[in-house]
């Protein structure tokens, strides 16, 4: 029998590494005080595809219900714990979960996320605990070279906003800018009409780099109090993240919302060796407002897959082998449970005795069954 | 680390070493190269591969940045930075058909390697066709009576005249164009940026 692509069966180190990564994550949030969640894997497509949630259907995996409803796998966390936890009380305000994704549109039709939703909470909080929370983990898995990028929606936002679009010129717009096409995004804004915004965004899409390109923009925007309020904010971020011992951060200025719910900062988690996104996040309060919730709401997922290729593996434990009979298997599991630390199998033959570090037998002395070293 | 940079083999390959050799970077070695797909000089590690093939490779980072058709990125719509122009690869996408063809009354039967920009432009026009997916020679589909009409690049136009096709209509133009990994260009931004700035400054003077 053959899978379907983008599917995967899993064995040995990415297993392994996996489930330590998801264990190693439940133990990080509960310390901190996250209450964990989890939601349904099969979900309406509507808590996805709505006018705030703007996710593409075609990318999901879906079908016809019996009442002609559709129904999808759960294509992403976000949507789907703002629609769980809209009612639950604000004094909650920390949430964790883990679990499948799946996607058309991805190499892997499953990937596995882990993350986090703060609500309800005071905005800078929400952020900084999400950051904090990240570089946390990050820290447990033993995962050092990692570059993390912040961006914001609300400068594109506010360069565009004295302007005017028409819908499909906007949505161009932010694709044109998404993808860093410099001719394209001239091209739209000199065809809309707005040819004095060229500039400016043509320059915006190369502000990235580290953070000394602020200050360049802090200068640019000197008069635009919108502008120099989220340079502040992102400074601010940048201060926690340093004092908290990261060393690797980025901005990208230019960087738009490639979900149509982010509203304001945005970040990213890159891993230094191979370039992989390991977590991605940001705020997007506007989800709950089809709830009819202003509330401030910001989390991020880790790629729990990228995550466990990066991993080192565990540390194999002495491995032990009980050579019994169906007569001692009971003598043979009495000994086993007496060694914790080690990894203890039982077996009637021996098959491969190189892969345990220590033998042993059950034999019979003076009437009596014994566990001896062979 | 040097920057790997992933070229399209063929048609691009020639104008891409006369830019580059322009910008004043070292090209002996790709001029050399023979049949090896890898190349190293001493500021880049180069592959050659098929245009689509170009954008896999950007995409999952084997390949910090590439030249590729614009009419590649556009059919495939790969996640890239598309960043910017090249002033060389220019073609045109067509609408070519037998000379004095009568379109038949029935749907229209399109052939192309270029699928997906296919559908796009007959659904702006507001009309349905089936499309025929074909790998190459394209032009042989009207005359051996396999599709009404063919959507295809033409550079000059002398293939469709020599298999007596004529353009009905032309709808997008195209370069060679410069295309970067996500990630790449934001972690080796330090490697990446100065030859990107080249590459656009020449581009620019072209």
């Amino acid at each position: 029998m053959f899978l379907p692509a983008g599917s995967q069966d899993e064995t040995g180190v990415q297993i392994s590494n996996r489930l330590r990564a998801s264990e190693i994550f439940r133990q990080v949030t509960k310390k901190r005080n996250f209450q964990q969640i989890s939601t349904p894997v099969v979900e309406y497509a509507q808590t996805f595809t709505n006018e705030v949630a703007g996710m593409d259907l075609h990318s999901m995996l879906k079908w016809f219900n019996g009442e002609g409803e559709i129904e999808v796998l759960r294509p992403d966390w976000t949507a789907a714990i703002a629609r769980a936890i809209a009612g639950q009380h604000p004094s909650k305000q920390k949430w964790s979960y883990q679990g499948s994704v799946f996607r058309f549109d991805k190499e892997d039709t499953e990937s596995r996320q882990a993350g986090i939703e703060i609500v309800h909470a005071d905005r800078f909080f929400g952020e900084a605990e999400s950051l904090l929370t990240a570089v946390a983990y990050l820290k447990h898995l033993n995962i050092e070279d990692y570059v993390i990028e912040l961006g914001h929606t609300g400068i594109f936002d506010a360069l565009i906003a004295p302007f005017t679009f028409s819908k499909q010129e906007e949505a161009e717009l932010l694709k044109a800018m998404h993808d860093k096409r410099s001719d394209l995004v001239e091209e739209i804004v000199v065809t809309a009409g707005n040819a004095e915004l060229a500039k400016p965004l043509m320059a915006l899409i190369d502000a990235y780099g580290s953070r000394d390109i602020m200050e360049q923009y802090r200068n640019r925007w000197s008069d635009r109090d919108d502008l120099t309020e989220i340079l502040t904010h992102i400074d601010k971020l940048i201060d926690l993240l340093e004092a908290s011992g990261v060393t690797e951060v980025i901005v990208d200025l230019g960087r738009v919302k490639n979900l149509p719910y982010y509203d304001g900062i945005m970040f990213r988690g890159f891993l230094t060796i191979d370039g992989s996104t390991c977590f991605s996040g940001g705020r997007y309060d506007r989800l709950y407002k089809q709830f009819e919730l202003i509330t401030s709401a910001v989390g991020l997922a880790f790629d729990v897959d990228v995550l466990a290729t990066q991993m080192e593996p565990e540390k194999e434990p002495e491995k032990i082998c009980i050579i019994a009979s169906p007569e001692t298997h009971a003598i043979a599991e009495e000994f086993r449970i007496e060694m914790e630390e080690q990894v203890v199998d039982i077996q009637y033959e021996l098959k491969n005795q190189t892969s345990y570090h220590t033998i042993y037998q059950v034999v019979v002395e003076n009437s009596q069954y014994k566990v001896v070293e062979k | 680390m040097k920057p790997v940079i992933a070229l399209t083999k063929g048609r691009l390959e020639k104008q891409f070493l006369e830019f580059f050799e322009g910008l004043g970077y070292e090209v002996e070695p790709l001029l050399e190269k023979g049949r090896k797909l890898q190349i190293e000089t001493k500021e880049f590690s180069f592959f050659f591969a098929k245009g689509v093939d170009v954008t896999t490779y950007v995409e999952n980072g084997i390949a910090d940045i590439g030249v590729v058709g614009g009419d590649i990125l556009i059919e495939h719509q790969p996640d890239v930075f598309n960043l910017f122009p090249l002033p060389f690869g220019h073609c045109r996408m067509a609408l070519a058909t037998k000379r004095d063809y009568q379109w038949p009354e029935r749907k229209k039967r399109i052939a192309s390697t270029f699928t997906n920009i296919t559908k796009s432009y007959f659904k702006g026009k507001g009309e349905s066709v089936d499309i025929i997916k074909l790998e190459g020679s394209v032009e042989l589909a009207p005359i051996l009576g396999l599709a009404d009409a063919i959507v295809d690049i033409v550079e000059t136009g002398t293939t469709l005249k020599e298999n007596g096709l004529v353009i009905e209509d032309e709808f997008l133009s195209f370069s060679a164009r410069l295309i970067a990994n996500r990630s790449s260009l934001k972690i080796k931004r330090d490697q990446l940026v100065p030859v990107i700035e080249r590459f656009r400054e020449g581009a620019r003077n072209e």
